[in-house]
């Protein structure tokens, strides 16, 4: 199983590439496409209406939209209701109030995102390929850098754990001969490892997310590029390169789109910066006209998108 | 009068006056009752709000507040002769020492387990509640200065102490290990602990460490900066464990050895009213008395300790006369014990040291208020020394005549060094925390200072620096009770505040079984900061004018803080009247309405 | 009147037998509770505007952390009444 991110700026296009390139893969391949962009696009560009499942497009293409405001706001409920179940002392701690601000909180869209990416993953092993269309660049890097940061967080909150737990085991093996036939009111404390849940909890995401570590930067996972032939696009670009890089994240191909007579000067300059930005990357060039749709579908492009990837 | 008669009178007193004196404070003064829950029970969270067995409770108190304190300050008061610190030990105790701790703690529990310094800042002023960091702070200076002085004077007089000292160290460190990495059960890890101690003790006597006082002082200082800075778990907790059972062993032969001995006084019941004592200068018992023995009769340190964790844990308030009442009488009887091992055999001891070193002996009965003191430190027999000498005289002298003397002296060196040298340890880390709170408020204004001084390596060298320092002049005299002031400038307001609570939310009528031991030891602890500075210290500055004047700087701010609080204690006092003339004319209204 | 004695001095022992065993953890328990402070200050700090782990790790282990809020409430109270309990607790003379 492969996969592969479309990244851009956002109105380059990135999602009808997106799109056509699943479509050109679908042709020798199964494929699934999940689109991440809040825009919506996806149902439009094949015409079909989206809902919350997959769609069957035909035989080797699966549609998938998801949506992250909706997502957070399902992950929030379900973890208040589950802290409001596990609680006895709710009402002293005034939990309540903290969970309204919990709306707000940065890092629940980036979650978000990252869950249900590491899901479909998870549950894509009967496609060959999986395409992502991800959101705009700023929500992209953040949350391709959120392993990271989770995983120096979970790292040192592991440690302090395990100094816990050897502490109350010291405790426990001093105390124990006291506490056994004795009718003590104190709920028992976790002193193992396997006992403690928290401890179980933060390992767990930390493989977690180790594998999907492991998994973005691997041979598996690359990168697709997708940018205008002008300025603005230019930098925006450069900007996700270096991203990408200092994330160890795999460029495997940039696509110049809505390439036209009058920018193709602009066009040209532009691929030949990021060629030498990103050391050699190819670059594939997409004609505005061949955009405009027609009878068939937006999906269906002329240039080849996909050969690069196999 | 033999040591005999003087332990089973002691044992009596105290029995008899915990009965009498003590049910009729818990029942009259504090109203003890057990239909009020314990803040133990009512605010119950398994972690540091757990009901305590009552036993058990007296075991951590007593071993919280026993170390080498009750041990040294009576061998310093033979100078007045033997009665009169016997009185002040039982008497003392009684009226003034044991109410200031049983008050501390109840105060504390109807304060919801919250310290002394909450109640006084809440009752007071909060001022006043600042105040105990300062104060506190300069204590552990003190007690640093104090104890490093009785360790290398030991060690430099019995260097066989020093190397039990030395091998019971790494002792504890292995029963650390073995308890706390290895995780061994606990009677085996003892049993090897114990055996080890004794091992170390007999090695101890075969391979002496001899180094001079000051080499001692270096050496602790680095001990000290050491000990504090690595986990409890490697050296103080297995250290402090190690201690209990030698406490336990000394009293269980100190008592025997005190009551088969059947021995004769033989140092005067009274020499005079102003001996030598206290910087070479002539010392009147009052107000000095409470400054040389404090620990046996009189500490501020224990309010703190009953009011910081025992309060609680009390699982009744009926046990509290039990904790805070009969613990202070266990260890002023641990004080009588140390008096008859003096009285009985300290005089012989002397000259017997002054025969053995070819030294002229003039001490007797007409001139014990002029040269006791000069005479034991010229024989290198003073404080600590002349207890672990007597001690081990005593045991020879009873019938546990079997154990060899050496060995006695050891297990008495020991014990107080051990005991001595978990302090110098724990002394550090609080200090530590004292200073940072005493910088709080000039974290925004000098921030670079303050985080220059809050360093840990910092904080932790500044007391044992000026500790060493003050040591180091060997001026025991200046120290000792300069170390007693600041302790009992605490039990001052402790028990000034333990009143105030009594009168003022308590509204008792025998109130004045609080406030009157209140006053008397505030004016007594005032009038001796004020003598200490005026008549003692002239002479020591031009002695040794670095620490002199250190030690003069400190009773100052401690004096100047006295007056602040008994300031604030006024105006509390003020209100308490507006406020009570204010009440009985609403009950006026409300009776004529 | 023998037996009574006897069990006096058996409860005597256990009594000194307990509270050598509660000395022993006295500190540990400090420890304890205080890690327990700093873990549970760790990942609520979001809550109190301190520079936290991602929102989502403090609530995916909220659920299991009751013990910890309880006492960084109570330690919250506390912290500033901490002298006399370092001395009981270090046990100064």
């Amino acid at each position: 199983m492969r996969i592969v991110f479309y990244t851009g700026k956002g109105g380059v296009g990135k999602s009808t590439i997106a799109a056509a390139s699943a479509w050109q893969l679908s042709r020798t391949r199964r494929v699934l496409i999940v689109s991440l962009d809040p825009a919506h696009n996806l149902g439009d560009i094949f015409r079909v209406t989206l809902g919350k499942g997959d769609k069957r497009f035909n035989e080797n293409l699966v549609l998938r939209e998801i949506d992250l405001k909706k997502l957070s706001r399902n992950y929030l409920e379900r973890e208040i209701s589950v802290l409001s179940g596990t609680y006895k002392y709710l009402q002293a701690f005034n939990l309540d109030r903290y969970f309204s601000v919990l709306k707000y909180s940065p890092g629940i869209e980036e979650y978000a995102l990252l869950t249900s990416i590491d899901e479909t993953i998870r549950g894509g092993k009967d496609f060959d390929y999986i395409v992502f269309d991800t959101p705009p660049t700023g929500l992209t890097l953040r949350f391709l850098a959120l392993p990271q940061v989770t995983m120096a967080w979970i790292d040192r909150l592991i440690q302090i754990r395990k100094q816990i737990l050897e502490k109350r085991y010291t405790i426990q093996k001093i105390m124990r001969p006291l506490k056994e036939g004795e009718n003590n009111p104190e709920v028992r404390l976790d002193y193992t490892e396997e006992g403690d849940e928290v401890l179980q909890r933060l390992r767990f995401l930390n493989e977690n997310y180790q594998g999907l570590s492991r998994i973005l930067r691997s041979e598996q996972c690359g990168f697709v590029l997708v940018f205008n032939p002008d300025l603005l696009s230019l930098r925006e670009s450069e900007r996700i390169v270096e991203g990408l890089r200092d994330l160890k994240l795999p460029l495997r191909l940039l696509i110049d789109n809505k390439v036209t007579e009058e920018n193709r000067e602009t066009a040209a300059k532009a691929e030949e910066e990021l060629r030498t930005a990103t050391g050699g990357v190819p670059v594939e060039r997409v004609l505005l006209s061949g955009m405009l749709g027609g009878e068939k579908g937006l999906y269906e492009i002329p240039e080849d998108l996909v050969s690069i990837l196999h | 009068m033999s040591t005999t008669i003087i332990v089973i009178l002691g044992f009596l007193i105290y029995a008899i006056l915990y009965f009498t004196y003590g049910k009729k404070i818990e029942r009259d003064v504090v109203k003890a009752s057990d239909e009020i829950e314990a803040p133990s029970k009512r605010l119950y969270d398994g972690i540091d709000y757990v009901p305590a067995h009552r036993v058990v409770l007296f075991g951590h108190h007593f071993s919280s507040i026993a170390g080498a304190g009750p041990i040294i300050g009576p061998a310093l008061a033979m100078c007045w002769g033997w009665l009169p610190a016997l009185l002040w030990v039982w008497l003392g105790n009684i009226f003034i020492g044991a109410v200031h701790d049983y008050l501390a703690l109840m105060a504390s529990m109807r304060y919801d387990g919250k310290s002394v310094q909450f109640v006084a800042s809440d009752l007071i002023s909060k001022r006043t509640g600042t105040a105990f960091y300062w104060i506190v702070f300069f204590l552990l200076v003190l007690v640093v200065a104090a104890f490093a002085t009785v360790i290398a004077g030991m060690f430099a007089k019995t260097p066989e102490i020093a190397g039990a000292s030395i091998y019971v160290t790494v002792v504890a460190v292995l029963l650390g290990y073995l308890i706390y990495k290895v995780k061994m059960n606990l009677p085996v890890a003892t049993v090897i602990g114990i055996a080890l101690l004794a091992g170390a003790i007999w090695l101890g006597t075969i391979t002496p460490v001899p180094a001079k006082f000051e080499t001692w002082l270096v050496v602790q200082f680095f001990y000290i900066i050491i000990a504090a800075a690595i986990p409890v778990t490697i050296l103080l907790q297995p250290r402090d464990y190690l201690n209990s059972w030698l406490l336990y062993f000394g009293i269980f032969i100190g008592f025997a050895a005190a009551i088969f001995t059947f021995r004769g006084i033989e140092i005067p019941l009274f020499s005079e009213f102003s001996p030598v004592l206290i910087g070479g200068k002539q010392t009147p018992f009052w107000p000095a008395i409470p400054l040389i023995v404090a620990c046996g009769s009189l500490s501020g340190f224990h309010s703190l300790v009953a009011s910081g964790t025992s309060s609680k844990q009390i699982a009744k308030e009926s046990d509290g006369l039990f904790i805070g009442y009969g613990a202070m009488f266990t260890e002023g009887f641990l004080s009588t014990i140390v008096i008859c091992a003096i009285a009985g055999f300290g005089f012989t001891a002397l000259k017997t040291a002054a025969a053995a070193g070819n030294v002229p002996f003039a001490l007797d009965h007409s001139n014990w208020g002029a040269l006791f003191t000069k005479t034991s430190e010229t024989l290198k027999l003073s404080q600590a020394n002349l207890v672990v000498q007597t001690y081990a005289d005593m045991v020879a002298a009873s019938f546990l005549a079997f154990i060899p003397a050496k060995i006695v002296k050891v297990i008495a060196g020991l014990w107080i060094s051990a005991f001595a040298l978990t302090t110098l340890d724990t002394t550090n880390r609080i200090a530590r925390y004292c200073l940072v709170e005493m910088l709080a408020p000039v974290k925004n204004a000098a921030g670079g200072l303050y985080n220059i001084v809050t360093n840990r390596w910092i904080a932790s060298l500044v007391p044992a620096m000026l500790g060493i320092y003050l040591a180091w002049s060997k001026q025991f005299t200046i120290v000792w009770p300069a170390f007693g002031a600041a302790n009992q400038l605490i039990a001052s307001i402790a028990l000034m505040t333990g009143a105030a609570f009594v009168a003022k939310k308590l509204k008792s009528k025998f109130a004045v079984m609080a406030t009157v031991p209140a006053w008397f030891l505030w004016f007594t602890v005032t009038a001796a900061i004020i003598w200490f500075m005026i008549v003692v210290m002239p002479d020591n500055i031009a002695k040794a004018p670095g620490q002199g004047w250190t030690v003069q700087v400190i009773m100052g701010i401690m004096l100047l803080l006295n007056l602040l609080f008994i300031f604030d204690f006024f105006k509390m006092g003020k209100e308490i009247r507006k406020s009570a003339a204010g009440e009985s004319v609403d009950e006026k209204k409300s009776e004529t309405a | 009147m023998g037996l009574n004695l006897l069990d006096i001095l058996k409860r005597f022992f256990q009594d000194v037998h307990r509270t050598q065993r509660e000395s022993l953890v006295a500190l540990t328990c400090v420890e304890l509770r205080e890690l327990e402070n700093i873990f549970a200050l760790l990942l609520l700090g979001s809550f109190a505007g301190f520079s936290a782990p991602p929102t989502f790790l403090s609530l995916e282990l909220l659920p299991y952390m009751e013990r910890e809020l309880r006492i960084m409430n109570r330690q919250a109270e506390n912290s500033g009444d901490m002298l006399a309990e370092l001395m009981g607790t270090l046990g100064i003379d």
